[in-house]
């Protein structure tokens, strides 16, 4: 059973902050880790391999020290590691970069399943994963948290929906992304980590042209979204005790409720009491 | 080639293991008083006891710059399980690594690398510590072998190790040059152990008198050219004294961040005392010795890596690792004032902890006697 797992270098942080001037992430003091659901993707692969044999690949796209994920995957136990980095790669939306990661991924060889994390902590758009399953025409199933079985032809999961959860049935290959409820991830063997660090390790590292890719298709230029301004959301609390009659005062409340540049449901709130 | 830097890797990656398993239970394991048999597995599962010893022969194939960064962040989280790791890295089967026999590695070297086995280094005597010459556990050579009789003690994991490394005199008239290291399994008749102590620190670090009384070992458990145990002690007392500082650092990071944590969150007169200064000064004094103490101790490492002599720079570095470090302690229980006195915080655990670095590697008063006189006195 071979296996691919997508994963990305991201800030080891929950609380990003930008940069008020620049609409910019402040990376200073913050270190890199691989993005918690992929490392729970990685787990999930490694957890097969050891079940059934096989291979594992780490496939990130990144700048160049996104090396050191491809390495920590190798450490944790994964057979080989490629690394997409190219300029042109740079600025990608999902679309741009599940076009990339789908192109590198017909590049590896042989495999039956992609794992990858349901979305990263630094975009949480949980589009990656399904969109390049649609690149490579092959099934999905997102939000896996248990792999009930697998055989040569099949894969069943079970997926976290809101309120329960699905049994799913993949013909392979497939696609998996996966939360963290499946598993928890091994630590590095510092021996494997230093192997992956030598020059024979096996990691590759591509570039747009390696994976036969034009630089109008990827990064930026490829994009069919761009960022126009990126800003961290002011939040102000502001006490207002309102005073008068009981009636009076909770017309006033819905009113101000209505009115209210906040959250939608307080307005749905206002708008229902008012009916 | 594009490869990744293996100091910060491995540094991280031990990071995020003592931030997850480590510091969580590191204060219920102190005062539980057990040895932390599952963390040490553990540590074991990650190739950690390997890591100077090279791949091809059952090793990690690290080096003494990585052996210390790995138990830093061990001693960050709980020196107990930092100091029986080091221990089972170097002193503890250095010698067997060397000088052993193939059934001894397959028997005993391998199983430790994986944490399966637990060695020890026995040393010290009632009358005997720094100075070695005072050593009186004697080998007496046989037709088949050699006897031990003798007595040791403060021997680390002395109550749960498999096997020991012991020096022994085969000769007294030959003072020093008569000393030598021998492999004993637990096993063998003769061996007894003492009830563990009770100590001020390292509370789960198993600590007791090892006794040899007719212990009967073939010539291939000596460890070592007959002759040569001062000389091979020497070969690795650099890096024990470099890894003692790297432990003192540890602990000296783990004050500091409790105590500024607690800084910005207690209130005095209307503001945190983090914003005294005489608060202030503390602090500014701690991260000051630690970057020194860092400075010091990795450039120990890197002359040992470099096989570059180096042990007037190995000793200032545990010598002033340590003094920092026990400084460091003291000053973050002033920090949390009465709190500090509580066992229900970190801080009393650092400063009974710090102490036991003063010991291990050579007391201080010796070091200095050795410092001054590499400094001409």
């Amino acid at each position: 059973m071979d296996s691919i797992v997508l994963i990305k270098q991201v800030p080891d942080t929950t609380e990003v902050q930008l940069d008020p001037k620049t609409g910019n992430l402040i990376r200073e003091g913050l270190k890199s880790i691989i993005n918690p659901d992929d490392a729970h993707a990685l787990e999930a692969a490694l957890t097969l391999k050891d079940r059934f044999g096989g291979k594992v690949t780490a496939l990130s796209m990144g700048p160049m020290q996104a090396i050191d994920v491809i390495t920590e995957a190798l450490g944790m136990g994964a057979d080989a590691g490629v690394l997409l980095t190219d300029r042109a790669f740079a600025g990608a939306d999902t679309w741009a970069t599940s076009f990339t990661l789908a192109r590198a991924i017909q590049q590896v060889g042989s495999w039956d399943l992609v794992f990858c994390g349901r979305q990263a902590i630094d975009g949480d758009t949980a589009q990656i994963g399904p969109q390049v399953a649609d690149w490579l025409g092959i099934p999905q199933a997102a939000y896996v948290f248990a792999i009930e079985s697998v055989n040569p032809k099949h894969i069943t999961v079970k997926r976290r929906l809101e309120d329960g959860y699905e049994r799913l049935q993949c013909r392979l290959p497939a696609l998996i992304t996966v939360i963290g409820e499946m598993n928890t991830p091994r630590f590095p063997r510092v021996d494997r980590l230093l192997a992956g660090c030598r020059e024979k390790a096996p990691i590759r590292v591509f570039n747009a042209a390696d994976i036969g890719v034009k630089t109008r298709e990827v990064g930026l230029e490829g994009s069919l979204t761009h960022v126009i301004k990126t800003f961290a959301p002011k939040f102000k609390r502001e006490g207002k005790i309102l005073e008068g009659g009981k009636e009076s005062v909770v017309r006033e409340l819905i009113q101000r409720l209505k009115a209210s540049e906040g959250a939608t449901a307080c307005r749905a709130f206002a708008s229902a009491c008012e009916l | 080639m594009i490869r990744s830097n293996p100091e910060h890797l491995i540094r991280d990656s031990m990071a995020r293991f003592v931030d997850k398993e480590v510091i969580p239970q590191a204060q219920q394991i102190d005062a539980s008083g057990e040895f932390p048999m599952e963390l040490f597995r553990k540590v074991g599962e990650m190739g950690v006891f390997g890591i100077r010893y090279p791949r091809n022969k059952g090793g990690s194939g690290g080096n003494t710059t990585l052996y210390c960064i790995i138990h830093e962040e061990l001693a960050r989280g709980l020196m107990s399980l930092a100091a029986v790791s080091a221990m089972q890295c170097l002193m503890g089967t250095n010698f067997l690594f060397h000088f052993g026999t193939q059934e001894m590695h397959e028997n005993f070297f391998l199983p430790a690398m994986k944490g399966e086995k637990i060695p020890c280094f026995c040393l010290t005597e009632p009358e005997a510590g720094s100075d070695l010459g005072a050593v009186t556990t004697l080998a007496q050579r046989t037709k088949d072998g050699f006897v031990i009789n003798g007595m040791k003690t403060w021997v680390t994991n002395g109550p749960i190790a498999d096997f020991y490394t012991v020096l022994c005199q085969t000769d007294p008239a030959k003072k020093l040059r008569g000393l030598n290291f021998f492999f004993v399994p637990r096993e063998t008749p003769g061996v007894s152990v003492s009830q563990p102590f009770e100590t001020l620190g390292t509370r789960t670090t198993r600590m007791s008198e090892v006794a040899f009384t007719n212990v009967h070992i073939p010539f291939e458990f000596m460890l070592g050219r007959e002759g040569e145990g001062v000389s091979n002690l020497m070969s690795i007392l650099s890096e024990i004294r470099a890894m003692t500082a790297a432990l003192a650092i540890g602990l000296l990071r783990a004050s500091m961040a409790d105590a500024i944590q607690y800084a910005k969150e207690r209130m005095a007169f209307g503001r945190p005392i983090g914003r005294y200064q005489l608060i202030q000064a503390k602090i500014a004094n701690m991260a000051t010795e630690l970057e020194a103490a860092r400075l010091l101790t990795y450039r120990a490492t890197k002359m040992i890596d470099d096989k570059t002599p180096c042990l007037k720079e190995a000793t200032m570095a545990k010598y002033f690792a340590t003094e920092a470090a026990c400084k460091a302690a003291d000053e973050a229980t002033r920090i949390f004032g009465a709190y500090g006195y509580s066992m229900e915080y970190t801080v009393q655990r650092y400063y009974r902890d710090s102490r036991f670095l003063l010991y291990g590697g050579g007391t201080h008063e010796v070091l200095q006697t050795n410092i001054a006189r590499w400094a001409g006195l």
